[in-house]
């Protein structure tokens, strides 16, 4: 006679609250004991304490305000533009047969192009002001978000809309009270995305004719070779990329608590 | 040891056609591929270093900025670049030594051009004391061009935070936007500035080389060739002297008025550097006359122009961290200003 | 809402196709006021195309199916449907579910809160209100389909085999409480199964589909009050063993078949 052996169990990974913030400050806390220590060479890898002095500086010099505020209001109208314009014509290509193929053709065809790569066309086109910068990442931000939108809306179940109409709901009923709900978890996954694209284009947006701005000082930086402020900037645009991830995370709480 | 050491390569200079000593590596040379280099291109077309017994291999960059961050990887030996805020940082590390000069901004030698935009210059932005108040577009912070304007605005008296820097990353981009009237006022050499202001595009309102004696491009070796190789990096000195005496003989002679005088000499260069740059082009001729500027007998460093360009990019807090200029600037192997 | 509706369908020669494929073939039928119309059939005989038809879902490729009698002035929704799948919006929650008939009929705040007070006291569901779908069992959410529907006081109910989603033991459970309500509002109703016990103990008219393309090729009657009908009662058990000598060969065939809707 033989016990039964167990072989069920794993393939259900499960998030571990605290572990992630540990790990972030046990690399950094190891970085900087490695670089006091000696073991990594702080010459062109500037050790966690100098990028915090770099940043602190750049605090103390009203500079750091200066570089957040035109990236700040940068990235919200553009990822406001980009947002409104990409949830339009998602919901346009999801409800209506003839946006939809020349929609699609149109979005599939220019969603894989760097938008870096039109960063000059944009300058023709806007000048060297903030037009083309809220262009750059408006553009970057509205492919995805027609592409999330448009699986989103494809994604509803017909039968619920099939319910709505058996209750003589109208067109706007239906669009507002099952197309819209049924929608938003794709859409809000999208915005995890465009704001993250969002905020990788603000180095090419910011890259022609801007004084101020995160992108631009890390440019700058890099070009200056001067390594505690370049991996300030990075530091100061993952932060960024943090918070609004983590403001997306407590939106989604909010507004998909039914899930 | 230095002098033993020069002893020697004088003894070997002295014997013609020596040949390597050993099977040494080849030097790789980091140059911009323009006409700047002109003199590298002619040494080398001429058999000058392979007369040395050295042996070169170009490296080609689109943009100055990588030349010397290759250097300290160790991708190149020996570059010519700008010396801008960035070749600075680099060199403060102590991984680059400026051993020569390059390219000059001399007086009367109308190299790099002041442009107004049409719309400016009829608002009143006619000389260069009027900068301050205007937008003027650079390629980057720290840039040669940051630099230049830098030094207008202390002969010329005024603040540079009063003019309104924006960095356009690219020469093309810095001419589109003067043309256009995206910016007021930019730099740009005068083989494009000249067409410009002939079109009624763009207004050139100084010279750069009027107002600054200004070591533009300077020749660098990594500190590990220094080091190491020596001798070697003499050779290739020794040969690119020769090169600067060629395109000296073929580009840098004048008539009473000023101007250049070409001849079967300008053509002979012209055809060794058509090698390297413009090759196949029906225009490169001109376009090599266009782009030609000031190289000081001997390929010698202004020292005290690098000294002061440390300094301001210091001062404007271009350039982080104490740096000795002693310590970047080597004049064992080629002459100085 | 107790007094019988008075509202009857007819189906005048109904035909249906998608594309290529016959799916219901000249159908002609009276739903009377007031009972229980039950269809059964093989799977994918065109019941669902049917149940369509009649709640202008679907528009038929040949035919018309006409509304006869009064509509009570309270009926906000004549023909209202009951799914199988449920059909609630996971972002409501349970009141919120039940008051989305309301809300398209316009009614205000307060009559809306009144009538869903009144369905879900009705359905077993006073505690749930504020639940959401996730939360409830299958029972539960059936539950809530049919609490909505009742809620537009509908003068003909729509039911899509609204039990076939669930486990035996609740489909018993819920059969007698759609029997006791559906006796209660004296709703005209049509009920869509394929389960014969079902179609026995809620039909007064029984109607069998033949396999594709649909057609009416017998239909049964119970003479007696849906009160009082037990599983085993003698009548009933005759009744289920005619209606499966009637479908058996269809649905042999329709098992053998590939595809299915
Ligand atoms: N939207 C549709 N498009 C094409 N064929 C359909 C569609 N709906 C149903 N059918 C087909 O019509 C037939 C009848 O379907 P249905 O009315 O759902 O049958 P039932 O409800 O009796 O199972 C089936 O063969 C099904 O495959
Ligand atoms: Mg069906």
């Amino acid at each position: 006679m033989r016990e039964v052996g167990f072989r069920g169990g794993g393939f259900a990974p499960r998030n571990l609250p605290f572990a992630g913030a540990l790990t972030l400050v046990l690399v950094v806390a190891s970085w900087q004991i490695a670089a006091s220590l000696g073991w990594i060479s702080t010459r062109f890898l500037p050790a966690p304490l100098a990028i915090i002095q770099a940043l602190v500086g750049l605090a103390q010099s009203g500079e750091l305000r200066l570089h957040l505020a035109a990236s700040l209001s940068r990235l919200a109208w553009g990822w406001a533009a980009g947002t409104a314009a990409g949830l339009m014509v998602g919901f346009a290509l999801g409800l209506f047969s003839l946006a939809r193929t020349p929609g699609l053709a149109i979005v599939s065809a220019l969603f894989p192009v760097p938008k870096i790569a039109l960063v000059p066309l944009f300058i023709v086109w806007f000048g060297i002001g903030e037009g083309s910068k809220l262009v750059t990442l408006g553009f970057g931000v509205f492919f995805p978000t027609v592409i999330n939108t448009l699986a989103g809306v494809d994604g509803v179940s017909r039968s619920l809309i099939r319910m709505g109409q058996s209750f003589g709901l109208s067109r706007t009923a239906i669009l507002t009270k099952i197309v819209l709900p049924g929608a938003l978890p794709a859409i809000l996954a999208g915005f995890r995305i465009t704001t993250a694209t969002a905020i990788i284009l603000l180095v090419a947006a910011e890259m022609i004719g801007a004084e101020y701005g995160i992108g631009a000082f890390v440019l700058s930086a890099g070009n200056l070779y001067d390594t505690d402020a370049l991996l300030a900037g990075i530091t100061v645009l993952s932060l960024l990329g943090l918070s609004i991830s983590w403001a997306i995370s407590r939106l989604e709480r909010w507004l998909l608590a039914w899930r | 040891m230095t002098l033993r050491r020069r002893a020697l390569l004088a003894a070997l200079a002295a014997t013609p056609f020596a040949g390597p000593a050993r099977a040494a590596a080849p030097i790789r040379l980091g140059v911009l591929r323009t006409v700047s280099p002109a003199p590298f291109y002619i040494a080398h077309s001429r058999g000058f270093f392979a007369a040395q017994g050295v042996e070169v291999e170009f490296k080609f960059f689109q943009a100055a900025q990588p030349i010397a961050a290759a250097a300290v990887a160790g991708d190149i030996d020996v570059g010519v670049t700008a010396l801008t805020g960035g070749f600075f940082a680099l060199a403060g590390k102590g991984e680059l030594q400026v051993i020569g000069g390059g390219l000059h901004e001399t007086k009367g030698f109308e190299l790099t051009a002041v442009l107004a935009s049409r719309q400016a210059y009829d608002a009143g932005l006619t000389t260069l004391d009027k900068l301050p108040g205007h937008s003027f577009g650079i390629t980057q912070f720290g840039s040669s061009f940051h630099y230049m304007l830098g030094q207008l605005a202390a002969a010329k008296k005024f603040d540079i935070k009063s003019v309104t820097l924006r960095p356009l990353q690219q020469v093309p981009n810095m001419v589109a936007a003067v043309r256009s009237g995206q910016v007021d006022a930019t730099m740009a050499i005068a083989s494009m500035a000249r067409p410009l202001e002939a079109a009624g595009e763009a207004k050139i309102i100084g010279w750069v080389g009027d107002y600054v004696p200004y070591q533009i491009t300077a020749l660098f070796a990594t500190a590990p060739m220094i080091a190491t190789r020596a001798d070697d990096l003499q050779k290739f000195c020794r040969a690119y002297q020769a090169g600067v005496a060629a395109y000296r003989a073929a580009f840098l002679r004048f008539d009473a008025a000023g101007k250049p005088l070409y001849d079967a000499a300008t053509d002979a260069a012209i055809t060794d550097i058509t090698k390297y740059v413009y090759t196949g082009d029906p225009a490169a001729a001109s376009k090599i006359k266009a782009g030609i500027g000031w190289y000081d007998l001997g390929g010698a460093l202004d020292v005290a122009d690098v000294k002061a360009q440390l300094a301001w990019f210091a001062a404007e807090g271009l350039v982080k961290g104490p740096i000795d200029p002693d310590g970047i600037i080597d004049t064992r192997f080629l002459p100085t200003r | 809402m107790t007094a019988k509706s008075a509202v009857a369908l007819s189906v005048e020669a109904v035909s249906h196709s998608y594309r290529d494929l016959r799916a219901l073939d000249d159908i002609t039928l009276a739903i009377p006021a007031g009972e229980v119309t039950v269809l059964v059939g093989p799977s994918g005989c065109g019941k669902s195309t049917l149940l369509g038809i009649l709640g202008g879902l679907i528009a038929p490729s040949q035919g018309r199916v006409l509304m006869e009698g009064p509509i009570a002035d309270d009926c906000l929704n004549p023909l209202t449907y009951v799914f199988q799948d449920f059909a609630l919006l996971p972002w409501r929650d349970v009141g919120g579910n039940v008051a989305l008939g309301l809300e398209a009929a316009g009614l205000s705040r307060d009559a809306r809160a009144a009538r869903v007070a009144e369905v879900l006291a009705l359905t077993g569901l006073g505690a749930f209100a504020t639940a959401w779908p996730k939360q409830l069992s299958g029972g539960m959410r059936q539950r809530v389909g049919i609490a909505r529907a009742l809620a537009v006081h509908p003068a003909v109910l729509l039911m899509d085999e609204p039990l076939s989603a669930l486990d035996a033991q609740t489909r018993a459970l819920l059969l007698e409480e759609f029997s006791a309500l559906i006796t209660a509002s004296g709703v005209t109703t049509v009920y869509v199964t394929h389960t014969l016990s079902e179609a026995a103990l809620l039909g007064q008219q029984i109607v069998v589909l033949s396999r594709r393309p649909g057609r009416i090729r017998d239909i049964v009657r119970i003479n007696r009050p849906l009160a009082g009908r037990r599983v085993g009662d003698s009548d009933l058990v005759a009744v289920e063993a005619r209606l499966w000598g009637l479908i058996r060969d269809d649905a042999a065939d329709a098992a053998r078949e590939f595809a299915d809707a």
